[in-house]
């Protein structure tokens, strides 16, 4: 069924997308919490 | 080991006694286990989807349900009365207390399971009195395994905030192996087939029992230590 | 340069080499014959099911090192590798359906791995509501280990389990999943992401450890 076959590429663009949307999005959220937590420390000192 | 065992007794009856003087969790089961089983009844349709065929499988969920239920009162009275902390001070092992609870869940679990069974008989009419030894020692199995778990888990959990919601999530990853099993063979058992047939699978079910009974015994102190 | 910052630069590269990834996969490496281009979703999906899984293997290491060791930085750790665990599963999670729906035609099926995959996320997050409801920090730490411990023995079981219960009831598919033997270019696409993804594994760790520090409650 090579019409299904070649169709199928959205699902691979779909996946790629939410791939690099996940790792990006925790990296961003570590980085944010990180200068939350410094922040926070040189408030205390 | 007849000490550790005594003692593991000792505790078991006194947390059945409390169970049976106030009956409420074991009301409750019960209630519950009528309940699923009277909805799946009326549910479906007997043309469509032959009995036997979802039989096992609405045993098997009454079961864990019930089982739940039953689980989070085994260090909630403890816990209330401070009573944990006696018991911790007294000369009982961790391990007999641990046993001891393990062992009064199981009759718990056992005793909904019982009428569970038997409403099920009434309600589906699948004929279990056939292969009722069998069954027996599947459900054996397959209870004592996550029972271990859940009454691992249940004595971290109750010191916890939402300790209701908590015991599920935690317990849940840990229901798939026994139940797949059980529900896998109680088919075969059902539909007629000798329980030689299902060997992977009860020694699926043997070997998580003895796997995690062992581990549950040997973490159980870490969960009371101070 | 603090371990946050040495784990944020590592990040950044592997983000980086992360892309460099995408374009081997996406341009340069041959599409599949029988799966079509669907089948690079392969390239992403598998690496992170080994990161999952590595996360979880050093929880439960770590777990089994801290009761007996009692060191907090254990404790600390299997924390951060426990989220960084869950980040992989949501991967999985949902690189699976994807490449599952158009060759299977099914967004879901519960087969050995996908069924694994859901349970270990299971884990993970059970893992961290627990230490979320603790407020003491010993026995947290205690309670934590002993949910790793369990989670990693509990494993193979599972994939027992599912593995067996998938045979007796083979599922109808759609198009064979991918061939036995790979080209050698699939191959090396794979093992560099493999590498990619361990790489954003460390990275990781080390930037939600140093959190850890930084904060009271790991």
């Amino acid at each position: 069924m090579p019409e299904a076959v070649a169709g199928n590429g959205g699902y691979m663009i779909a996946a790629y997308i939410v791939t690099a949307v996940i790792l990006i999005g925790y990296s961003v959220l570590l980085a944010r919490r990180a200068r939350k937590s410094t922040s926070r420390q040189e408030k205390h000192v | 080991m007849r000490e550790l065992l005594r003692h593991a007794w000792l505790i078991a009856r006194k947390d059945l006694q409390l169970e049976f003087r106030s009956r409420t969790a074991l009301a409750s089961a019960f209630v519950f286990t009528a309940l699923v089983l009277v909805i799946f009844e009326h549910g479906r349709d007997p043309t469509a989807v032959p009995t036997i065929d979802l039989a096992p499988s609405i045993l098997w969920v009454t079961f864990s349900f019930a089982a739940m239920l039953g689980l989070n009162r085994a260090f909630q009275a403890e816990l209330e009365n401070q009573a944990l902390d006696g018991l911790l001070l007294s000369p009982i092992s961790r391990t007999s207390l641990f046993w001891g609870k393990l062992g009064a869940n199981l009759v718990f679990v056992a005793l909904v399971q019982v009428v569970g069974v038997l409403l099920f008989i009434l309600f589906f009419n699948v004929p279990v009195w056939r292969v009722w030894l069998p069954f027996l020692l599947v459900c054996a199995l397959a209870t004592v395994g996550f029972i271990a778990v859940g009454t691992l888990f249940s004595a971290m959990v109750v010191r916890t905030r939402f300790a209701e919601l908590m015991l599920p999530v935690l317990l849940l990853p840990f229901l798939l192996p026994p139940l797949i099993a059980a529900v896998a063979i109680t088919v075969q058992l059902f539909a007629g087939r000798p329980l030689s047939e299902s060997g992977g699978w009860l020694r699926l079910l043997a070997g998580y029992d003895l796997v995690f009974v062992s581990l549950t015994t040997l973490l159980f102190p870490a969960t009371v230590t101070e | 340069m603090t371990l946050a910052q040495r784990g944020r630069w590592i990040t950044i590269g592997a983000l980086m080499l992360l892309a460099g990834i995408y374009v081997r996969a996406l341009r340069f490496t041959p599409v599949e014959l029988t799966q079509g281009p669907a089948q690079k979703i392969f390239y992403l999906h598998v690496p992170a099911a080994w990161s999952a899984m590595l996360s979880m293997g050093l929880v439960g290491l770590a777990s089994i090192l801290f009761l007996i060791m009692k060191d907090a930085r254990l404790d600390r750790f299997a924390a951060a590798s426990a989220e960084v665990g869950t980040v992989f599963c949501c991967v999985m999670l949902t690189t699976g359906p994807l490449w599952a729906r158009p060759i299977w035609g099914t967004w879901w099926t519960w087969d050995a791995r996908l069924t694994l995959t859901l349970m270990l996320f299971f884990l993970f997050i059970g893992y961290q509501v627990l230490r979320g409801a603790v407020t003491d920090p010993r026995l947290r730490a205690n309670y934590a280990a002993v949910v790793g411990i369990c989670g990693l023995i509990l494993l193979p079981f599972i994939h027992l389990s599912v593995y067996l219960f998938r045979t007796l009831h083979p599922m109808p598919i759609v198009l064979k999943p991918s061939a036995p033997s790979l080209p050698p270019e699939m191959l090396v696409t794979l093992l560099l992401s493999f590498g990619v993804f361990t790489l954003l594994y460390v990275g990781f760790v080390m930037q939600r450890y140093a959190l850890g520090e930084g904060e009271s409650d790991a």
